[in-house]
């Protein structure tokens, strides 16, 4: 436990020392750096696959349908040179994950945050907005 | 145990923050993309870490001024993980202040037309990323010999797609005639203390970075890889394309070196691209 408590640690110190973890492919032409959700449920699935892992969130909604989100994190790579495994976002987990929507189906998302019931935050996926960064520095 | 594993944790965040040498990705033009930036004192084209959108993140410390390392031989010694030495957002940003792309009219006109279809990258579409295109991830060289001299060069890419590219280092001259390929026909020597790679017999299917650049199956490439120092490598590229540019150019970009311990890993992108569904995007290479 004391590990598993490390490991989540470890998670937010990565994220607060400015360090977040990236998507493998463009995020301007899949997701909307305007359109932002928060929203609680269930782990269904991970998928620790290339070239992003995702994982699968099951959501009820307010009128009691379960909707599955579809949420893009980083490579297998750049997530296990963090920390991370394929075991620590598990199915079941009860999570609330903050992220951007995806400009045509606004269930799949671009995870920026997940955080656990009990608030310990388990890692974050994107920066904050897709376009605000400064343009390349050169020379 | 415990205590060890959670130190073990503890020193992962500490390599994390202070060496911030991780290669977090993005291909793909997510807006103001960044591959790149202010390298310390030794310049352009560095890659820094980028967040999903493809912005660097933080800066990195500067890199070791330490002396490069030597072989028995006294061959300059380039093992270890490295991660840049190429454009990814825009090959323009390894050119020297002031000058720009030479690019011809049919060139140009092309690239305007990428600009309104950007996500046609083949990057996105984990094809290969060709000559001289960077990734965010690590890559190595790896050179074979025999008891007498040295007969390939490889560099082993963790990303895109898992590649490697070959170089001659037998003396070899290309081929009169070539197919055209993703990563062309590779001879390489050294230089004094640089490696050496001259390349032709490319297809003109690679973009050479997100802004879509072109360039022709007459491309011709020579890269000059130069250990600086311990943490930093140097990759000045002459682009020769007389069916794109109007003169030959060169662009430089830095690659830099990974945290000890840190190797190659698996990174097949094929496996579950789901590029495209989000955002709306058919795959140009499916149709």
């Amino acid at each position: 436990m004391r590990t598993m408590v490390a490991v989540l640690v470890a998670g937010a110190a990565v994220l607060s020392c400015g360090v977040v973890l990236g998507a493998h492919h463009s995020f301007s032409s899949e997701y909307d750096g305007t359109k932002t959700f928060k929203v609680n449920g269930v782990v269904s699935k991970v998928e620790w696959t290339n070239p992003h892992v995702r994982f699968y969130v099951d959501v009820a909604e307010q009128d009691g349908k379960v909707t599955t989100w579809n949420m893009e994190i980083a490579s297998p790579s750049a997530l296990a040179r963090n920390g991370w495994s394929s075991r620590t976002l598990k199915v079941g987990d009860k999570i609330t994950v903050e992220g951007y929507s995806g400009k045509v189906v606004a269930t799949r998302g671009n995870a920026k945050s997940v955080t656990l019931a009990d608030g310990r935050s388990l890692f974050a996926g994107a920066a904050d907005d897709p376009d605000a960064a400064p343009p390349d520095a050169r020379q | 145990m415990r205590k060890l594993l959670d130190r073990g944790v503890a020193s992962l965040v500490v390599v994390a923050c202070v060496a911030t040498v991780v290669p977090l990705l993005a291909q793909g033009r997510g807006g103001a993309g960044g591959q790149g930036g202010q390298g310390g004192e030794t310049g352009r084209g560095v890659l820094g870490p980028v967040g999903a959108l493809g912005q660097e993140v933080v800066r990195r410390a500067p890199a070791s001024n330490e002396p490069a390392p030597r072989l028995p031989d006294g061959t300059i010694d380039l093992n270890g993980l490295w991660v840049g030495g190429g454009p990814v957002n825009s090959i323009a940003q390894g050119l020297k202040k002031g000058e720009t792309l030479p690019l011809l009219p049919a060139a140009k006109a092309l690239m305007d037309q990428r600009a309104t279809r950007e996500t046609d990258d083949p990057h996105l579409w984990c094809m290969p990323m060709g000559v001289p295109r960077s990734t965010p991830y690590p890559f190595r060289f790896v050179q074979n010999y025999t008891h007498k001299k040295p007969t390939h060069m490889f560099i082993v890419h963790e990303g895109n797609i898992h590649s490697f590219r070959q170089i001659f280092m037998d003396g070899r001259k290309h081929p009169a005639e070539l197919d055209p390929t993703w990563f062309g026909h590779s001879i390489g020597s050294f230089d004094k203390d640089t490696l050496v790679i001259d390349s032709v017999g490319f297809n003109d299917k690679f973009w050479f970075d997100r802004q879509g650049t072109p360039h022709t199956e007459q491309l011709h490439t020579i890269e000059r890889w130069t250990r600086v120092n311990i943490g930093t490598l140097t990759n000045e590229v002459t682009i020769d394309d007389p069916g794109a540019f109007s003169r030959p150019f060169t662009v430089t970009f830095n690659a830099r070196l990974q945290a000890p311990g840190d190797e190659i890993m698996e990174y097949i992108c094929q496996e579950n691209n789901q590029y495209g569904v989000a955002g709306g995007h058919q795959n140009p290479f499916a149709q």
